[in-house]
C-alpha cells in the first residue's frame, strides 16, 4: 500500500508537489499565527506583570498567619513560589492619601518596587520613597535630607522604583520594621507556580488554611490567562443562554470569549478549516486525474478499503513531510518580524468590557511602550493539537473521496469525469456564432461543485481582505475616538485638576491666558460638577449594576452609594455633568446615538446631551429615555460645599434641581473626569453634558476642570511643555500631561496592525490564487486534447487565447458578484455584530473604501484572467500533434 | 491540376543518437479530387506525412506545396487560416467535442472565421447526406463508432476545403460500417471534387482508392494508381 502510495505520488509530480505545497503554506499560516497570537498573550501577560505586579492574590492577614504561610510554600494541591508582606503602619490625609508601609523583599520584588537608590529604612525616623511622591511633596534634595510629612520630619535613605502609573490612587512611603505608626494592616501576596490552574491552587491554599475565598483578591489583569478564576462550564454557559431571559446568544459568545479563549481558538479553527479547505480541493483534482485508475483497480479486485488506505497513506505521507516544514517556516518568519508586530494582537487595549483597577488607555499605550522587548514564544500546544487534528481530516478526506467513488459503479468512474456532458437539445450555432467559446465554458463550467469551488476560492481572498479592511477602518476610528473620549479630544496635552473638591478648578482667567498662547491650537476647556439624576422606580435600569457599585466601599462612604432610593420612591443617580465648549460639542457628533446635537439649542432652549448606558453586550439605553423626553437633575448650589452633600442627603436648599430636556443621546462623553466617578476601576461612568455657559447660568460655574490642547504646527512641544507648566504652577493640585508620545505609539501600533491583517489576507489571497491556478490549469490542461482538435481545426492563438479569456473573465465576474453578495448580505452583518456585541466598538459604520473594493475586484478579475492565461499559454506552445495524441 | 506537391521532404525527430528518420526524401503529387490511401506498416511515417501535410507539423528539408502555395513559407496565424480554410481532419478517435451536439460538431470549424456567415441549409444538407440529420440534437456519447465517425467526416467537410487528411477512420470500425464510411468518404470526394488523403493499415480499402502510396521506413516504396471498373474492381 505504502509502495502504491508512493509511487503514485512519483508519477504525479506536479500534483504531490502541488498538495505538499499546499500543506506546507497552510501549516505555515496555521502555525505562524497561532505563534502570533500565543507570543502577543504571553506578552500581554508580562506586560500586565510590570504594570499590576507579579502576584496572583493578596489576603489580609495577621502575623501569625503571615508566619505560618511564610514558612510552607509547598502545600497538598498548591505550590507557592513567592510570598510577599506588605504592612500598613500608618496613612496620611493631607497634603495627599499618603501611606506608611513596611514591605519585605519579595514584596518589593512582586511590585518592581525595588530600590534604585540608597538603602532600605531600618529606624523608625527613615523612609524610602519614589520621585512622583517626592516630587509631589516638592522635595528637591537627596538621600539623607529630611522629609516632611504630616507635621514630623523623616530621613530619606533611598529611592524606590515608582508605581508604574502616574495615576496610581494613593502615594505610598517605606519604612523599616522599626516603624510603629498607628496601625498595623497586614496583607500577604501569593504567587503561585503557573503551570497549573491558579483557582485551583488558590482553593487547596484555602481549604489548608480554613480561609473563605471571598477573603482574597486577585490580581484581574494578571490571573485571568493563568486560569485564575474558574470558569462556568460550557453546558452551564448554554444552559444559561437557553433557559435564563438575561441570556441569548451573544450572553454565550461573550462568555466563551472571555473564558475559553473564544477568539484565539475561534481564529485557530477557522484556519484549520481554511487549510483543510484549500487540502481537500488540491487532492480532490489530484484524485479526479486518476479516478479512471482507480476504477481498473476495482476491477481487478482491490477492495474500496485499500484504495482509501492507499489515498490516506499518500496524504499523510505528504502531510508528515509538509506540516513540520510549514511550521518551521512560519514561526521562523514571524520570528524574524515578531519585534515589528508584537503589539498587534495587544487588542485588549482597544476592548471596552473592563473590570477592577484599571489604567487609562494612554496609560496603557505608555506601558506598552516602555515594556521589555517582547519575546517570540511558539504555540507548541496549538500545533500539536493543530497536527492531530489535520491528520484525522486528512483520513476522513480520503474517506471521503472512496466514498463518493463507492456511490458510482465501476464503469462510470473508469469513464472519469462526465460531469460536463449536458443533455439540453438545442443546437448553439444557430444562436451563437462563437462555438469555441461555448465549448471552453462547458468544459471549465459544466461542472457546478468545481465551479463553486474555484469561486469560493477566488473569493475568499477577496472576503477576507474585505474584512479585514473593514475592521481596520473601524478598529482606526474606534482608537480615534477612544483616545478622545478618554483622553481628550486626541490632544496632545491634558491639564487637570488632580483633586475630589469641586471647589478645586482652574480659573476662568488662567483658561483665557491659555487661550491666548499662540503656540496651541484647539484650546478646549470644560467645567465639572457633580449631580444627581432623579429617576421614577420604573425607569431604573441594571438594578445588579448599579448594587454592586452601591457596594464599593469608596463609593458608598463619600456619596452615600451611587444609586440611591429616595423617601419618596425615585431614585438618585450620581452624575458626571460637563459643561462642553461649542468644538467640544461638535465633536460629540461623532458619538451621537439618537437626536440631533446643536449648540444653540442647547443654550437657548437648555437641552441637555445624555451620555446612555451601555449594558455588558454593546447596547446603549438611557433609561427608555429618547430625545425630546424630560430629565430632573440636580447639582450642589455651592461648589465649595462640603464632602457631606455629595451624598445628596442634605437639606433641598443645598441643590439646584431643574429640569432638562434630551437634545440627544451619546454613547461617551468627551474628557473625562478622573477623580470623582471614574475611580476605583470604575470608568465611562454615567454622564450629562450641556454647555459651558450652561453650567454658569445654570449653576454659576465659572471656573474650568480640565483643558484640552494641542500644540500649533510648527511649534516644539518641549518649549510648549514648558509654557504650559509656567500658566498652570501657581493653580493647586494641577497637572499637565503630555500625551504626544502615546498619540504617536497608538498610530504607530495601528499601522501595524493594518500593515499585518493586509498581509495576512494577501497571504490567504496567495494560498487562495494557487489553489485557483491549480483547478483551472486542470480544467484546462484536462482537455488539452480536445483544445487540440480545435487548433488542429483551424483556430488561431489569438483566438485560443480570446475564448479561454472569456472563460476566465467569466470566472472573475462571477466571483466578484459571489464577493459582492457574500460581503454584503453574510460578512458585513456579521463583523457589524462582531464590532458592536463582542468587541464593543464605539464606532461601526465606516466603510470600506472604494478604492480598495475596486482593487480587490480588479484582483479578481486579473487573478482569473492569469489563471487560464498560463495553462492557455502552455497549450498554445505545445505542438498540436502531441496534443490530440493525448500525451502528457 | 495538382493540389498538393511535396519536395524531397524530410523529417527527423531528435538529435544525435537519438535520431529518427520518419520521412526521406518524399516526393508526391496529388492532382485534385483524387483519393489516396497511403498504406504501412506502424512506424513507416504515414501518419507524420499526413501531419506535413495538414501543417501540424513542419518538414526538416524540403517543401510542401498546397495549391500552389508553400505551407512553410506562411506564418503561424496564415498556415492556422489556411489549414482552416483548405484543410478538413477525420482521426482514428473521431476526436469529436463531447460537450458539442452532433449538429454544433460539424458547425464548428465554420464559426472559427469571425463574421463568416454559417451555412445552416448546407449543414443540414450534410447531415442528411452522411444520415445524421435525425441524429443532429444528440451527443457523441449517445451515438455508435460510425456514426460518430461520419460526424467527424461531415465536420471535415463543412468548410469545403480542398484536401482531407483522413488518419485510419475506420480503424475503430466494424467492417459494414468501415465500407459506409469508405464509401462517404469517396462520395463526398467525387461530388465537391476534393483531395482525400488517407492513412490506413487495411489493404482492402486501399484497394478501392484512386492511388495508394505505400511508405516503408519514411519513404515510398510504391506509389500505383488503381482505376476502378464498374462493380468495384481494381484496374492497375
Amino acid at each position: 500500500m505504502l509502495k502504491l502510495a508512493y509511487q503514485y505520488m512519483r508519477y504525479y509530480k506536479n500534483q504531490t508537489f502541488a498538495i505538499l505545497a499546499s500543506m506546507i503554506l497552510t501549516a505555515a499560516l496555521l502555525s505562524g499565527i497561532s505563534s502570533l497570537m500565543y507570543s502577543s498573550q504571553r506578552n500581554d501577560l508580562e506586560n500586565n506583570k510590570t504594570i499590576y505586579g507579579d502576584w496572583h492574590y493578596n489576603i489580609e492577614a495577621n502575623q501569625q498567619f503571615c508566619e505560618s504561610v511564610q514558612q510552607k510554600e509547598t502545600g497538598n494541591g498548591y505550590d507557592l513560589v513567592q510570598v510577599g508582606k506588605k504592612e500598613i503602619r500608618d496613612v496620611l490625609r493631607e497634603p495627599y492619601l499618603i501611606s506608611f508601609v513596611y514591605a519585605d523583599v519579595p514584596y518589593m520584588q512582586m511590585t518592581h518596587r525595588e530600590l534604585t537608590k540608597g538603602r532600605y529604612p531600618q529606624k523608625e525616623g527613615e523612609i524610602a520613597a519614589d520621585h512622583y511622591t517626592l516630587g509631589n511633596l516638592g522635595f528637591t534634595g537627596g538621600i539623607g535630607d529630611g522629609v516632611s510629612l504630616g507635621g514630623e520630619d523623616y530621613i530619606l535613605t533611598g529611592i524606590v522604583n515608582g508605581k508604574w502609573s502616574s495615576d496610581a490612587d494613593e502615594m505610598e512611603v517605606f519604612v523599616g520594621e522599626g516603624f510603629a505608626g498607628r496601625g498595623r494592616q497586614m496583607c500577604l501576596y501569593l504567587r503561585f507556580a503557573e503551570n497549573q490552574k491558579l483557582y485551583r491552587q488558590l482553593d487547596a491554599f484555602c481549604r489548608k488554611y480554613g480561609i473563605s475565598g471571598d477573603a482574597v483578591e486577585g490580581n484581574e489583569h494578571v490571573i485571568q490567562d493563568l486560569g485564575g478564576e474558574q470558569p462556568d462550564s460550557i453546558y452551564e454557559i448554554v444552559k444559561f443562554a437557553l433557559t435564563d431571559e438575561r441570556g441569548n446568544f451573544t450572553y454565550v459568545l461573550l462568555k466563551l470569549t472571555n473564558e475559553y479563549r473564544l477568539d484565539f481558538y475561534g481564529m485557530i479553527t477557522l484556519l484549520c478549516l481554511f487549510s483543510l479547505f484549500v487540502i481537500y480541493s488540491i487532492f480532490q483534482i489530484s484524485v479526479s486525474k486518476r479516478t479512471s485508475e482507480y476504477g481498473i483497480m476495482q476491477t481487478l479486485g482491490i477492495s474500496e478499503k485499500r484504495i482509501a488506505g492507499i489515498l490516506i497513506m499518500e496524504l499523510w505521507i505528504l502531510f508528515f513531510v509538509g506540516y513540520p516544514i510549514g511550521c518551521l517556516l512560519g514561526n521562523g518568519i514571524l520570528n524574524i518580524c515578531y519585534q515589528q508586530l508584537a503589539n498587534i494582537f495587544g487588542t485588549r487595549s482597544f476592548g471596552t468590557a473592563k473590570t477592577g483597577t484599571e489604567l487609562s488607555k494612554t496609560d496603557q499605550v505608555f506601558a506598552q511602550r516602555q515594556a521589555e522587548s517582547p519575546g517570540f514564544y511558539v504555540a507548541w500546544k496549538v500545533m500539536i493539537i493543530g497536527f492531530f487534528v489535520l491528520m484525522t481530516a486528512l483520513a476522513i478526506i480520503g474517506f471521503i473521496t472512496v466514498y463518493a467513488m463507492h456511490r458510482r459503479s465501476v464503469r462510470q468512474i473508469m469513464a472519469g469525469d462526465t460531469s460536463y456532458i449536458k443533455r439540453k437539445r438545442y443546437i448553439y450555432a444557430r444562436r451563437n456564432g462563437d462555438l469555441a467559446s461555448v465549448v471552453v465554458r462547458k468544459f471549465m463550467f459544466s461542472n457546478k461543485r468545481k465551479v463553486i469551488g474555484i469561486l469560493l476560492s477566488l473569493s475568499i481572498g477577496g472576503c477576507i481582505f474585505l474584512c479585514t479592511a473593514y475592521m481596520a477602518e473601524n478598529l482606526k476610528i474606534h482608537a480615534d475616538m477612544s483616545m478622545k473620549s478618554e483622553d481628550g479630544l486626541g490632544s496632545q496635552y491634558k491639564i487637570s485638576v488632580k483633586s475630589n473638591a469641586l471647589s478645586d478648578t482652574i480659573p476662568k482667567s488662567v483658561v483665557e491666558q491659555i487661550r491666548n498662547m499662540p503656540e496651541l491650537s484647539m484650546v478646549y476647556a470644560s467645567k465639572y460638577t457633580l449631580g444627581e439624576l432623579i429617576i421614577q422606580k420604573n425607569e431604573l435600569e441594571w438594578v445588579e449594576y448599579f448594587k454592586e457599585q452601591n457596594q464599593d466601599s469608596y463609593f458608598n462612604q463619600r456619596y452615600g452609594g451611587i444609586c440611591v432610593e429616595k423617601e419618596n420612591g425615585t431614585y438618585g443617580i450620581k452624575y458626571d455633568v460637563y459643561g462642553y465648549e461649542e468644538g467640544m460639542v461638535t465633536q460629540l457628533e461623532e458619538f451621537l446615538l439618537e437626536g440631533r446635537i446643536r449648540m444653540e439649542e442647547l443654550e437657548n432652549q437648555d437641552k441637555i446631551v445624555a451620555v446612555a448606558n451601555k449594558d455588558g453586550q454593546g447596547n446603549y439605553n438611557f433609561y427608555g429615555k429618547h430625545p425630546g423626553d424630560t430629565i430632573r437633575l440636580r447639582v450642589p448650589k455651592d461648589q465649595d460645599c462640603p464632602d457631606e452633600n455629595l451624598k445628596f442627603q442634605g437639606p433641598e436648599d443645598c441643590y439646584i434641581e431643574k429640569e432638562f430636556q434630551i437634545a440627544a443621546i451619546v454613547s461617551r462623553a468627551l474628557a473625562k473626569e478622573e477623580q470623582f466617578l471614574n475611580v476605583q476601576g470604575w470608568s465611562n461612568s454615567q454622564s450629562i453634558i450641556m454647555t459651558n455657559q450652561q453650567m454658569e447660568r445654570q449653576y454659576n460655574i465659572a471656573d474650568y476642570s480640565f483643558i484640552n490642547a494641542s500644540p500649533a504646527e510648527g511649534n516644539d512641544t518641549g518649549t510648549v511643555t514648558n509654557l504650559l507648566l509656567q500658566k498652570i504652577k501657581d493653580i493647586p493640585k494641577t497637572v499637565l500631561k503630555d500625551l504626544s508620545g502615546a498619540i504617536e505609539t497608538q498610530k504607530h501600533y495601528l499601522r501595524q496592525q493594518q500593515l499585518f491583517f493586509s498581509g495576512i489576507a494577501g497571504i490567504l489571497f496567495v494560498i487562495s490564487l494557487f489553489h485557483i491556478m491549480n483547478s483551472v490549469n486542470y480544467s484546462i490542461l484536462s482537455r488539452r486534447r480536445e483544445y487540440g482538435m480545435i487548433r488542429a481545426m483551424g483556430i488561431t492563438d489569438i483566438g485560443f487565447y480570446r475564448m479561454v479569456l472569456q472563460a476566465g473573465m467569466t470566472y472573475g465576474l462571477l466571483t466578484d458578484l459571489f464577493l459582492f453578495l457574500i460581503y454584503n448580505i453574510v460578512l458585513r452583518k456579521m463583523m457589524d455584530y462582531y464590532m458592536v456585541h463582542i468587541v464593543q466598538f464605539l464606532h461601526f459604520t465606516a466603510e470600506v473604501p472604494t478604492s480598495i473594493m475596486a482593487m480587490v475586484m480588479s484582483l479578481n478579475l486579473l487573478a482569473a484572467e492569469a489563471a487560464v492565461l498560463i495553462p492557455a499559454r502552455k497549450i498554445v506552445k505545445e505542438n498540436i500533434i502531441s496534443e490530440i495524441a493525448g500525451e502528457r | 491540376m495538382s493540389v498538393l506537391k511535396l519536395c524531397h521532404v524530410d523529417k527527423v525527430y531528435g538529435e544525435r543518437e537519438n535520431q529518427v528518420k520518419a520521412l526521406r526524401d518524399i516526393n508526391i503529387q496529388v492532382k485534385e479530387g483524387e483519393f489516396i490511401a497511403i498504406v504501412g506498416t506502424s512506424g513507416s511515417g504515414k501518419s507524420t506525412l499526413l501531419n506535413l501535410v495538414g501543417g501540424l507539423d513542419t518538414p526538416t528539408n524540403g517543401k510542401i506545396l498546397v495549391k500552389g502555395r508553400e505551407i512553410g513559407s506562411l506564418t503561424r496565424k496564415e498556415l492556422t487560416i489556411f489549414r482552416r480554410r483548405n484543410i478538413g481532419f477525420v482521426f482514428q478517435n473521431y476526436s469529436l467535442m463531447p460537450v458539442l451536439n452532433v449538429y454544433d460538431n460539424v458547425a464548428l470549424p465554420v464559426t472559427f472565421d469571425k463574421g463568416k456567415h454559417v451555412n445552416h441549409g448546407y449543414i443540414e444538407e450534410l447531415l442528411k447526406e452522411l444520415g445524421l440529420f435525425e441524429q443532429r440534437f444528440r451527443y457523441p456519447t449517445e451515438l455508435s463508432g460510425g456514426q460518430q465517425q461520419r460526424v467527424a467526416i461531415a465536420r471535415a467537410l463543412v468548410n469545403k476545403p480542398a484536401i482531407i487528411l483522413a488518419d485510419e477512420p475506420t480503424g475503430n470500425l466494424d467492417s459494414v460500417t468501415t465500407v459506409e464510411v469508405i464509401g462517404l468518404l469517396k462520395s463526398s470526394s467525387r461530388r465537391y471534387n476534393q483531395t482525400i488523403l488517407m492513412v490506413t493499415h487495411n489493404e482492402g480499402i486501399a484497394q478501392i482508392c484512386d492511388r495508394m502510396i505505400h511508405i516503408e521506413d519514411g519513404r515510398v516504396c510504391t506509389d500505383r494508381c488503381q482505376f476502378l471498373q464498374k462493380g468495384g474492381d481494381v484496374l492497375c
